[in-house]
């Protein structure tokens, strides 16, 4: 799994294949996974330099001067990189899994089937913004330098490129590959056999017809309305008495059927299928008795589908979003993407309906919408072809059937997941939610899986007397309408549920379970960098800690009172929250190396984390790194900094792991002159992170748990095989392995996953050693 | 191990807030939880001295939301106080009554002196820190929404207090009222202030210059205890540092609160807040300022937890509230040596009559207070002494006192003096007294005081050895003597008569003379 991070509704809406031949390779160079687009040079935004300064403690600051010789800007577009377009670099590196041939040919798949949707995110949440940008003729430059409209010219070459590399990868390479291997894909309806040809009608006739709504267009029934990522199928028909104009009609594929549809298999072949969007077209006749059909084709809109939410004049905030989310159906279309060679009339129809520019329009050589290649992933059989499944392992401290309270008594537990079980935070919860001493359960929800184990527990909870809070983002993207059920539910349940703060998404995860023990009132508090998701917690790499420390407890507490929108603390004693407080102390941790560095005392920063946009945080690196601070940055995504520039970043080093889990987890080492400091957070270093949302920074204090995680990071870094370097041009190469050896992060913590689950494991009978005495003669 | 929890609900001018505590055998006084939503009671009061019918459903349904969750923490008792803010309403009685009905919650007004004292006391239960910086002059200022108070110590007593109407919250409506701008604030705010405390230090500083101030407040404390890396213990200031802080509030309202840490809408009142206490650390030559961040909810914990016998604070309070009568008595030629044999003999017939009077530590306090404050009213007048003795303790503030105890004192002084105003049964609680209980209080300690009153009624301290000793039938009071105790006989048998009436026993004096 790649880059691919929310647990949305699997996509039932997906595209079409078509004679395979692919396109010619585009873009990539040998080696690399991205090309770096262009970008205006020599653009200056006047911002003021970095600020890091005035958060190093004023002793500090006097006793060491600053180099005499001038500073950089650090502000400097030139040292920036557009989001959007190191965006772009990002999923390219997806691409280049689906593109490497030692990877199993079903995990190619996947990483294809993530790019394309990566891709639709993006058009539909960035790409929407930015054209809103232009159209309001906002012209400010990004960090970069870059106006609006330079970067939506930009961000089209680079998308056009992206998509040709897609279906390169997947009509030069893996759909052969399939064929190869025994997994036919009819990629027309033409190519079917008689028999073949029976069974997808019938197919049709019982399952599919009675689904379709064909809708036909003339001067009494408008456009319809083609809904958002829908796979439809645009026609032109002419009347069989031959009178009249060629009419434009229209069906959508259904997303409530399976989009790939299985053939009965015949001899040796393994097995035979063919896309839904064959099997209606085949039968296009059928739903327009009386017309001859021309020409038919698939095409997919995509449309802008960022909310906009007036919380502030919102009086349910619930109702405001479903209805938003409704809207989100109509949003300007964006994107379209149609089959190549698609009949011109057609097409001039859609364009003219659809009121798209040229840009915006793809003709697709194969299968539109690759997300599909998930659903192939997802068919029995063909397990060679896939990675092994990981099985995610017992945590040792938490021993099944313990008493998790107990446990944590004993001591701080960190959590990393997938490689450890998620179970033990569902546990957690469900043990509190049954146990008479405990008083109340509070819980931040961002995204959760379908069916959620951790849903059920918090209202067995309300319905056992206890206060549980839960806090659900009802703003968290594209899982709006889940959330919104998730709160209805909880509501019902007994548990109070709140939206969070006004104008501010609550991405922190945060469980406090307030027991009444026979010394008083104790907290137990489990902290995340990644959702209450069990489902994406075998997908995703993210590390959780459980403590009762009083005073995180404390902070804890805190937390759920302001997020209730109470006041805050006086102070806070571990914790650290955006949007007020966070930035700030990133930036005055990074300060405070760079000063110990400007001292000649240890200073050393590595910081694990998804995207890299906060020029704040930025500026603050390149200065430190100009004071000789060594930086190592592994991000997964986004990275707006540029590495070995002269003098601003060159002790900076950004790599980037892409593998069969999504790196997700968030951590940060200070080295702090020999005392170091280590967190983990639910944010990156992005704006809409550190200013936007409510996130939260919790340190790691117990040194065995510190050894553990800078352990994490040391094999993150020494990572040869799925790592990529980003280079002062801006590219990403995959690292140099000469005279190194072989190593796979993931892999290394599986196998460390594995190996201490053993060793914890309790001796079966069979294990035990025994002392077998002579016998006498 | 023993466990309690309790709820204490402040219902401020500017917040409401609600803290949870635990107590627990081991003398500690434990905050498991903060709750506080600003509710801007002040503003609407002090302007209109009505509270609206909106912002009564605002408290009432927070109030609601704090019921909830001390029903999640299965707390075993709560207190609810209002201070100034819904003191100063007109229709007090009316909005606790709606309370009362539609959350469940009484709550309790506070008069300004109690309020004050349970702020003082959030400060005691700072324990060693407390007493390390009272051992030099210290004041402690305490800023309210509607007012200060300023507290002086000296060498561990509390020497003085005062209640200043410059409260954050009414100086903020009284610039508003001004039409003023922004960058008036400092100027408009150190001039209204300054001009009360000039007439402050004029009255009670005089010449000593005090070392310490203890702030107590919203807005101050905060950044201080920032600067201090969230340590109240030390969140120490000096009033230079208020230079820095008067900087970052000028950069505007929206980098102050993400730098103090605070919300937006409070910077004003922080800047408030700022002149305040720097021109009262001026004014007091003052060196350093410590705001621990106290607040009156930890008063009230401190003062239930006490009460439950779940916490044994060092410090004596009721030292304190004598200190502070005896100053009163002072300021108004008081003499001190009469006083103290009057207390001294007061509180010997209290102590033997516990059986007869059944009254407690805190009515023996009342007694000690009437006995030091007996004459001040002859300040004023010699022919109408207790009619003026009832006018200035009722005037004026004794720290620890709520009104209803300060109306008590003032009485039993009154009618040590003139003719007590008997409430008859059809009367109810008419005839001028607070409650049928407080007017037998009132009559059992004018008993005592009269009684004591007459056997120094020559103002020589004549009498010495005062032995009490109570029969069936009568309180037999030893005394030793050497001189003509005449006066003290006849006054005697006048004040035995009320006190056969309150009790049913006959005091008799018998003096025994010392060779």
């Amino acid at each position: 799994m790649a880059g691919k991070e929310s647990d949305r509704t699997e996509k039932k809406n997906v595209g079409k294949t078509s004679t395979g031949t692919g396109s010619s390779p585009a873009g990539a160079k040998a080696g690399k996974t991205g090309k770096r687009a262009g970008r205006p040079a020599g653009k200056t935004t006047g911002k003021e330099p970095g600020k890091v300064s005035d958060k190093v403690p004023e002793k500090a600051q006097e006793k060491t001067a600053l180099p005499q010789e001038k500073k950089p800007d650090y502000r400097n577009p030139e040292y920036y990189e557009n989001r959007e377009l190191s965006w772009l670099l990002f999923d390219h590196r997806i691409l280049g899994e689906a593109r490497d041939r030692k990877n199993p040919l079903f995990e190619r798949l996947k990483f294809l089937s993530i790019t394309a949707s990566n891709l639709d995110e993006f058009f539909m949440v960035r790409v929407a913004s930015i054209k809103d940008m232009v159209n309001a003729g906002y012209e400010k430059r990004d960090i970069a330098g870059m106006t609006p409209a330079q970067q939506l010219k930009e961000i089209g070459k680079a998308t056009h490129e992206l998509v040709e590399l897609q279906y390169s990868t997947w009509g030069r390479s893996l759909y052969p590959q399939l064929e190869k291997d025994g997994f036919h894909i009819v990629l027309s309806h033409e190519l079917l056999s008689k028999e073949e040809g029976d069974f997808v009608d019938r197919y049709f006739q019982e399952n599919v017809y009675p689904v379709l709504t064909p809708m036909a267009v003339d001067s009494s029934r408008p456009f319809p309305l083609i809904r958002n990522k829908s796979l439809n199928i645009g026609a032109m028909v002419r009347k069989k008495s031959k009178e009249g104009e060629l009419e434009f009609v229209t069906v959508q594929v259904p997303s409530v059927l399976s989009r790939v549809v299985e053939l009965p298999v015949q001899g040796e072949e393994k097995k035979r299928v063919i896309l839904l969007e064959e099997v209606i077209e085949r039968n296009m006749p059928r739903l327009f008795l009386n017309y001859d059909i021309v020409c038919a084709h698939p095409f997919r809109i995509m449309r802008n589908a960022d909310l906009t939410i007036e919380e502030e004049e919102a009086a349910d905030l619930l109702k405001e979003i479903e209805k938003q989310i409704r809207k989100r159906q109509w949003g300007e279309c964006i994107r379209l993407e149609v089959e190549q060679g698609m009949d011109k009339r057609l097409l001039k129809i859609l364009k003219k309906e659809l009121s798209i520019e040229e840009g915006y329009i793809f003709e697709i050589d194969g299968p539109l919408d690759l997300t599909v290649l998930m659903k192939i992933y997802g068919l029995e059989g063909f397990e060679k072809y896939k990675a092994a499944k990981y099985e995610p392992q017992p945590v040792p401290e938490l021993p099944a059937g313990c008493d998790i309270f107990e446990k944590i008594r004993e001591g701080d537990i960190l959590l990393h997941h997938p490689y450890q079980s998620f179970t033990p935070v569902v546990e957690f919860i469900r043990q509190a939610s049954v146990d008479p001493q405990v008083l109340a359960i509070k819980q931040t929800l961002y995204r959760v899986s379908g069916n959620s184990p951790i849903i059920a527990a918090l209202a067995q909870a309300a319905e056992n007397g206890k206060q549980v809070t839960a806090l659900v983002e009802l703003k968290a993207r594209f899982d709006e309408e889940n959330n919104i059920v998730w709160a209805r539910m909880l509501e019902k349940a007994g548990c109070h549920v709140i939206y969070g703060l006004v104008g501010l998404k609550t991405h922190s995860k945060i469980t406090l379970v307030v027991r009444r023990e026979e010394n008083g009132i104790k907290r137990y508090v489990h902290l995340g960098t990644g959702n209450y998701n069990d489902a994406t917690a075998k997908l995703y790499t993210d590390m959780g800690l459980l403590t009762c420390s009083e005073t995180i407890g404390e902070d804890a507490t805190a937390v759920f009172n302001m997020l209730s929108g109470y006041s805050e603390p006086l102070f806070w004693n571990k914790l650290t929250l955006a949007p007020l407080w966070l930035k700030d102390k990133f930036l005055y941790l990074i300060g405070r190396e760079r000063q110990y560095a400007l001292e000649g005392r240890k200073a050393h920063i590595i910081a694990k984390m998804n995207s890299l946009s906060d020029p704040d945080v930025i500026a603050a690196l390149y200065e430190a790194s100009a004071a000789g601070v060594k930086i190592e940055l592994i991000v997964r995504g986004i990275c707006c900094l540029r590495v070995g520039i002269p003098g601003v970043s060159e002790n900076i080093t950004v790599r980037s792991l892409v593998g069969n889990f999504l790196e997700h987890s968030r951590i940060f080492y200070f080295e702090n002159d020999e005392h170091p400091e280590v967190y983990c957070a639910s944010s990156d270093w992005m704006p809409r992170n550190l200013e936007r949302r409510v996130e939260i920074l919790f340190p790691v204090d117990s040194p065995r748990l510190q050894e553990e995680l800078r352990h994490i990071l040391d094999v993150q870094l020494s990572d040869t095989l799925k790592a990529s370097e980003l280079k002062p041009d801006g590219t990403y190469e995959k690292v140099d392995r000469r005279g190194r050896k072989a190593v796979l992060a993931q892999d290394v913590f599986c196998r460390e996953a594995v190996e201490k689950a053993k060793a914890a494991a309790p001796a079966k009978p069979g294990d035990r050693r025994t002392f077998i005495p002579k016998t006498h003669h | 191990m023993s466990l309690k929890t309790f709820a204490a609900i402040s219902v401020g001018s500017f917040e409401l807030t609600m803290k949870i505590y635990e107590f627990s055998g081991k003398n500690t006084i434990r905050e498991i939880d903060c709750l506080s939503q600003r509710i801007d009671l002040g503003s609407e009061t002090y302007a209109t001295g009505k509270l609206s019918q909106e912002k009564l459903d605002e408290l009432c349904r927070t109030l609601e939301e704090y019921r909830q969750v001390m029903k999640a923490y299965k707390v075993d008792a709560f207190r609810a106080y209002g201070t100034s803010a819904l003191r100063e309403t007109r229709n007090t009685l009316i909005v606790l009554d709606q309370i009362a009905q539609r959350t469940g919650i009484e709550v309790k007004i506070l008069s300004n002196s109690e309020q004050r004292f349970l702020d003082y006391k959030s400060i005691a239960s700072k324990g060693e820190s407390f007493r390390r910086i009272i051992e030099e002059k210290t004041a402690i200022v305490d800023i309210g929404g509607g007012s200060i108070q300023i507290s002086l110590f000296d060498n561990d007593a509390l020497t003085s207090t005062q209640n200043l109407r410059l409260g954050v919250l009414r100086l903020q409506e009284m610039l508003t009222h001004l039409n003023a701008g922004r960058d008036q604030t400092e100027q408009l705010v150190d001039e209204l202030a300054g001009a009360q405390l000039s007439v402050y230090k004029k009255l009670y500083l005089k010449d000593q210059e005090i070392r310490n101030i203890i702030v107590v407040d919203d807005y101050i404390s905060p950044w201080a205890i920032r600067r201090a890396g969230n340590d109240p213990d030390k969140a120490t200031v000096a009033p230079e540092d208020f230079d820095e802080l008067m900087e970052l509030l000028h950069t505007g309202n929206m980098k102050a609160s993400r730098e103090l840490g605070i919300a937006e809408e409070k910077v004003p009142l922080v800047t408030i807040s700022a002149v305040l206490a720097r021109r009262i650390a001026r004014i007091m030559g003052a060196k350093k300022m410590w705001a621990p961040g106290v607040t009156l909810c930890d008063g009230m914990a401190y003062e239930y937890a006490e009460e439950i016998k779940m916490f044994r604070g060092e410090h004596d309070f009721e030292k304190d509230i004598i200190a502070c009568a005896q100053n009163i008595s002072k300021r108004f030629q008081g003499s001190r040596k009469r006083a103290e044999t009057l207390e001294r003999i007061a509180t010997t017939i209290f102590d033997s009559t516990k059986k007869l009077h059944g009254l407690g530590k805190r009515e023996r306090l009342y007694l000690q207070i009437a006995a030091t404050l007996h004459d001040c009213g002859k300040y004023i007048s010699l022919v109408d002494i207790g009619e003026t003795s009832y006018n200035i303790i009722m005037a004026t503030e004794i720290v620890g006192f709520s009104h209803l105890e300060r109306e008590i004192v003032a009485s039993v002084v009154r009618y040590n003096h003139s003719d007590f105003v008997y409430s008859g049964y059809s009367g109810g609680v008419s005839g001028g007294y607070p409650g049928r209980e407080n007017y037998l209080v009132i009559a059992k300690l004018t008993a005592i005081l009269r009684l004591a009153n007459s056997l120094d009624r020559s103002h020589k301290q004549k009498l010495k050895g005062l032995k009490a000793q109570l029969t069936d039938q009568e309180l037999i009071l030893m005394v030793e003597t050497q001189e003509d105790v005449t006066l003290e006989k006849g006054y005697f048998d006048l004040s035995a008569e009320f006190f056969q009436e309150v009790f049913s026993v006959v005091p008799v004096l018998k003096t025994k003379k010392n060779i």
